[in-house]
């Protein structure tokens, strides 16, 4: 205790000494405090992504497998592919009919990973419904009208536009399918299918409200849907409606829009239905269109890209577990590389921090050399020496971290927007050019994810947050400055250490 | 008869440099009391001073024996930094005061190495330099703004600081005019007259041999009494 007061003491005497080597340690521990909060953002915000981007897979068929099916079928004349369609056994119509689908079986033994957090299964198929009206194609009919200035209501203009074809999508959950997770659609009455209406396969239906409205349907209702392929009585299922959604974002952009497209809603023809009961109206038990997972992070992808391998022996060319790595480098790269830039800087300014206390050290060691002779003359041991002195520079290097600490809350956002790499235009561009992606397996589409319906809306807001550096103050970084503080006093108490136990106080107190 | 405190046996101390080695002490022997004043004289480069660090356990000599207060300093198990807190007090011929403190502060630090309490550090520190007649406003003051007297007192103060049994004095009078260190002397003799200590002094100023009550010449490491003395 009595050599810390001997070095506080001795710090407060030595003022203007100790200034000159506290101002050349502040400007280099603000450049290395600065770089740290700089790589600490940038870490943050890369975890931040990670949880949102990267962290999502899917199992489907490659798109490679697919070209060369459709190169097969090019080749192949219109006479041929019929004679074809007619020689085919039931057997042969059901594989043609799986050929672009996932084994159920494959996607669950996937799902057993350890990495996997999630797991869904999906299937979007088109089903004719003979009793009702598709109210997508009537509304376009009817902007089209509106647009030429022709009376007539929606209605009346696509009375004979109908289409009885609707889009079934399906999946384990309804409520688990991120339309409505991401808000982007709104249960407004009934309630959702569940898991147990998937296992059970429940013939029920979540509906789009126009389409409702329009066919004067309720939940509760039931509507008539035929199985893909069948005829006869038992080809038809009745779909019990439990549910009506309305879709906000179609409904938000309709409001600037003319009056004449106030009720346009591309999603009017989309169904919600648990998954069974979509593979058995397509007629494809057992087979999905994708199994989608989402893990922990972008970290786990090779080793799940390893099961998958291991999983898919023999048929790996046929499927493709098809990740949003590409959605996470675009989104994460310029974060990295501030990152990486701010950890060159925060090496390089520790350095200089290091080589300035070691030359400060030596000047003032070296004209101090006949106070450690007279202290160790007058019957102090090496320890109280020591003590004295390391207290003396922890006190120089506590004064340039609390000064570097203050500096750092001003300029480390600056230095963050400064080290971060312009790359705002370029990702904004993939972006579009993703987001216009549907659900895969167009050929060449390997990177357009299904993603549960969410359509890449959480990569587009996540790099709209990589775009900027938020450098702010956290804990971690007033650790990191305790651990310099007392790195750099170690690394300055080298020099006292070295000079303290090999000086003989005879030699020094002879000197004039 | 005074109480003999200090016994120097066969000491002898050779430095190695390039030109080969250099006998600073050779075979020195003596013997110094309580209440005595022991000079030693001698030219520059004589070995003297090299005696009073080897006395000091700041130099550490080929062969001998040095007892002080009945315990040989050269043994093997002896804490030297307790003995140099303990049993001597320098005062050297620069003051070698720490000059970032005040003479206070000086006379205090061989007490706060030892563990004295504060308050009695205070005191003792107080009452020493006003001994000294560095009091007052003196006692806040620093090295350099004190005369090369005053400086020797808060020096001669601090080495009586741990009331030590011997006194080493390393030319005292070197760095003071003839008046001013003719005080210092007359300072360290009292101590030794008035205060029981053995005050050992070594220089080459002649004129204080009168002061003392044993006094050696110290020539190419050779110790030898001067006659008519004791």
């Amino acid at each position: 205790m009595r050599a810390f007061q001997r070095g506080f003491r001795s710090f407060r005497r030595n003022l203007a000494r100790n200034i000159v080597v506290v101002v050349l340690l502040f400007v280099c521990l603000t450049f290395s405090m600065s770089m740290l909060a700089v790589k600490l953002a940038a870490d943050n915000q890369v975890d931040t992504i990670k949880q949102q981007v990267g962290n999502y897979g899917e199992i489907k068929i490659s798109s490679a497998y697919q070209l060369k099916q459709f190169e097969a079928e090019r080749t192949k004349t219109a006479a041929e592919r019929q004679a074809a369609a007619r020689s085919m056994t039931t057997a042969q119509a059901f594989a043609n009919r799986v050929a672009n689908l996932v084994p159920e079986k494959l996607t669950d033994q996937f799902a057993k990973d350890s990495y996997i957090e999630t797991y869904d299964k999906v299937l979007e198929t088109n089903i004719t419904l003979s009793d009702i009206a598709n109210t997508n194609i009537q509304q376009l009919f009817s902007i089209r009208q509106g647009d030429s200035g022709q009376p007539g209501g929606a209605g009346q203009g696509g009375g004979s536009s109908t289409s009885n074809g609707f889009m079934f999508a399906g999946n384990t959950n309804g409520a688990s399918a991120s339309d409505f997770t991401t808000g982007a659609k709104k249960l407004i009455s009934g309630k959702q299918f569940t898991y147990q209406d998937y296992v059970n396969a429940n013939p029920v239906v979540v509906i789009e409200k126009n389409l409702a409205s329009q066919n004067s349907l309720k939940v509760g209702d039931t509507i008539e849907a035929q199985i893909s392929g069948a005829s006869g009585a038992k080809s038809y299922i009745d779909l019990k409606v439990i549910g009506i959604y309305e879709t906000v974002e179609a409904q938000s952009g309709s409001s600037s829009s003319s009056s004449s497209a106030q009720n346009f809603n591309p999603a009017g023809s989309e169904f919600y239905a648990p998954l069974s009961v979509v593979q058995k109206l397509n007629a494809t038990p057992g087979y999905v269109q994708l199994g989608s997972y989402y893990y922990g992070s972008v970290d786990d992808t090779a080793a799940l890209k390893v099961t998958f391998k291991k999983d898919t022996v023999g048929t790996s060319s046929k499927y493709q577990f098809a990740t949003d790595l590409s959605d996470y480098q675009t989104i994460a790269d310029p974060l990295l590389k501030a990152k990486n830039t701010s950890m060159i800087g925060l090496a390089g300014a520790l350095g200089a921090c290091a080589v300035i206390i070691l030359l400060a050290m030596v000047i003032i060691v070296s004209g101090r050399i006949r106070e450690l002779g007279i202290l160790k003359a007058i019957g102090s041991t090496d320890r109280q020496v020591i003590g004295q002195f390391a207290f003396e520079i922890l006190c120089i290097c506590l004064v340039a971290i609390i000064l570097a600490m203050g500096a750092t809350a001003l300029i480390g956002q600056s230095l963050g927007n400064w080290i971060l790499p312009k790359t705002t235009a370029k990702t904004s561009t993939s972006t579009q050019a993703q987001t216009q992606g549907g659900p895969g397996g167009a050929p060449g589409a390997q990177n357009k994810l299904y993603k549960e319906g969410g359509r890449f809306t959480q990569a587009t807001s996540t790099q709209k947050q990589a775009a900027k550096l938020n450098v702010v103050y956290r804990g971690s970084l007033f650790l990191y400055a305790i651990l310099i503080l007392v790195g750099l006093s170690l690394v300055g108490m080298a020099i006292p250490l070295v000079w303290i136990i090999r000086l003989r106080p005879a030699r020094v107190l002879s000197m004039e | 008869m005074s109480e003999e405190i200090l016994r120097v046996r066969d000491v002898s101390k050779t430095f190695q440099v390039k030109a080969g080695d250099v006998t600073a002490i050779d075979n020195a022997s003596f013997t110094a009391s309580r209440g005595s004043v022991t000079t030693i004289v001698g030219p520059s480069g004589s070995g003297k001073t090299t005696l009073l660090y080897v006395i000091g356990s700041l130099e550490k000599p080929e062969s001998g024996q040095i007892d002080v207060a009945g315990s040989n300093i050269l043994d093997p198990g002896t804490d030297l930094v307790r003995y140099r807190r303990e049993h001597v007090g320098f005062v050297f011929q620069f003051f070698n005061l720490v000059p970032t403190l005040t003479a206070l502060e000086n006379v205090i630090l061989p007490m706060d190495l030892a563990g004295v309490p504060a308050e009695a550090q205070h005191r003792r520190g107080t009452e020493l330099l006003e001994k000294m007649g560095v009091g007052g406003r003196l006692l806040k003051a620093r090295p350099n703004k004190m005369s090369g007297g005053e400086n020797q007192r808060v020096a001669i103060a601090r080495a009586l600081a741990n009331d030590p049994d011997v006194i080493l004095a390393d030319e005292p009078t070197g760095n003071l005019d003839t008046a001013t260190g003719r005080t210092v002397v007359e300072i360290l003799t009292t101590l030794a007259h008035v205060n029981n200590k053995c005050v050992l002094m070594v220089t080459h100023d002649e004129s204080i041999l009168d002061l003392s009550d044993r006094a050696f010449h110290m020539s190419d490491g050779i110790l030898s009494e001067i006659d008519g003395r004791d």
